[in-house]
């Protein structure tokens, strides 16, 4: 899952185990999600963007938006 | 929420409580001190040694529940994997035995199998995705 988790916390100049206290879960945590080893629950994702002070389709890129239904059919 | 560095202590020190038993109760039995005892009271240590497996089993669940969504996804996947190579390899080997001539290899060499195993794969299991 694209996300700018990494980008938003370097701007808002917190170290990922600032970030992680801030949302509840480790470090580790946050390192995977930053690196595409770990997509977020919808809990986490909120979470993130509220510290972010930003709607969560700013924070993680919805790749089901661009006309493509779940089972990958055109609508 | 959930503090996962508490946890992780919680789990670290319950580990060692519990494979200290288990290496315990394994070292005194091939050191011989269990020799002279009778049939019902081995059969009983041999029902003790599953004791600190099963509390290692319920201890590893704990970190699972109390730590955070990805540290518990990549703990619950580690122990899939490992406990899935454990049964393939133990089963490979019982075949082995039952038509190849292979030696017997002793049941109880599970629970260190599955350990090492665990050990080995866990940098190739670094993602809860894939």
């Amino acid at each position: 899952m694209i996300n700018s988790v990494r980008d938003l916390r370097i701007s808002y100049g917190w170290t990922q185990a600032e970030l992680g206290a801030r949302v509840g879960v480790s470090r580790q945590a946050i390192i995977a999600i930053e690196s595409d080893r770990h997509d977020p629950s919808l809990e986490l994702a909120f979470r993130l963007a509220a510290v972010f002070k930003r709607p969560v389709e700013e924070v993680f890129t919805n790749a089901f938006t661009s006309a493509q239904s779940p089972s990958g059919t055109s609508q | 929420m959930k503090d996962t560095k508490k946890a992780f202590t919680r789990y670290v020190w319950r580990t060692l409580l519990f494979m200290a038993s288990y290496v315990l109760l394994n070292v005194s039995a091939i050191a011989g001190t269990v020799d002279h005892l009778s049939l019902p009271t081995l059969w009983l240590y041999s029902a003790l040694v599953a004791f600190p497996i099963a509390a290692q089993i319920y201890v590893t669940l704990s970190l699972v529940r109390d730590s955070d969504e990805f540290v518990g996804a990549l703990m619950a996947k580690r122990m899939i994997v490992a406990m899935g190579l454990t049964i393939a390899l133990f089963s490979a080997w019982g075949f082995a035995e039952s038509y190849a001539h292979a030696p017997h290899a002793p049941g109880w060499l599970t629970y260190p199998l599955f350990w090492a195993l665990f050990g080995v794969t866990s940098p190739f299991v670094q993602s809860t995705k894939r």
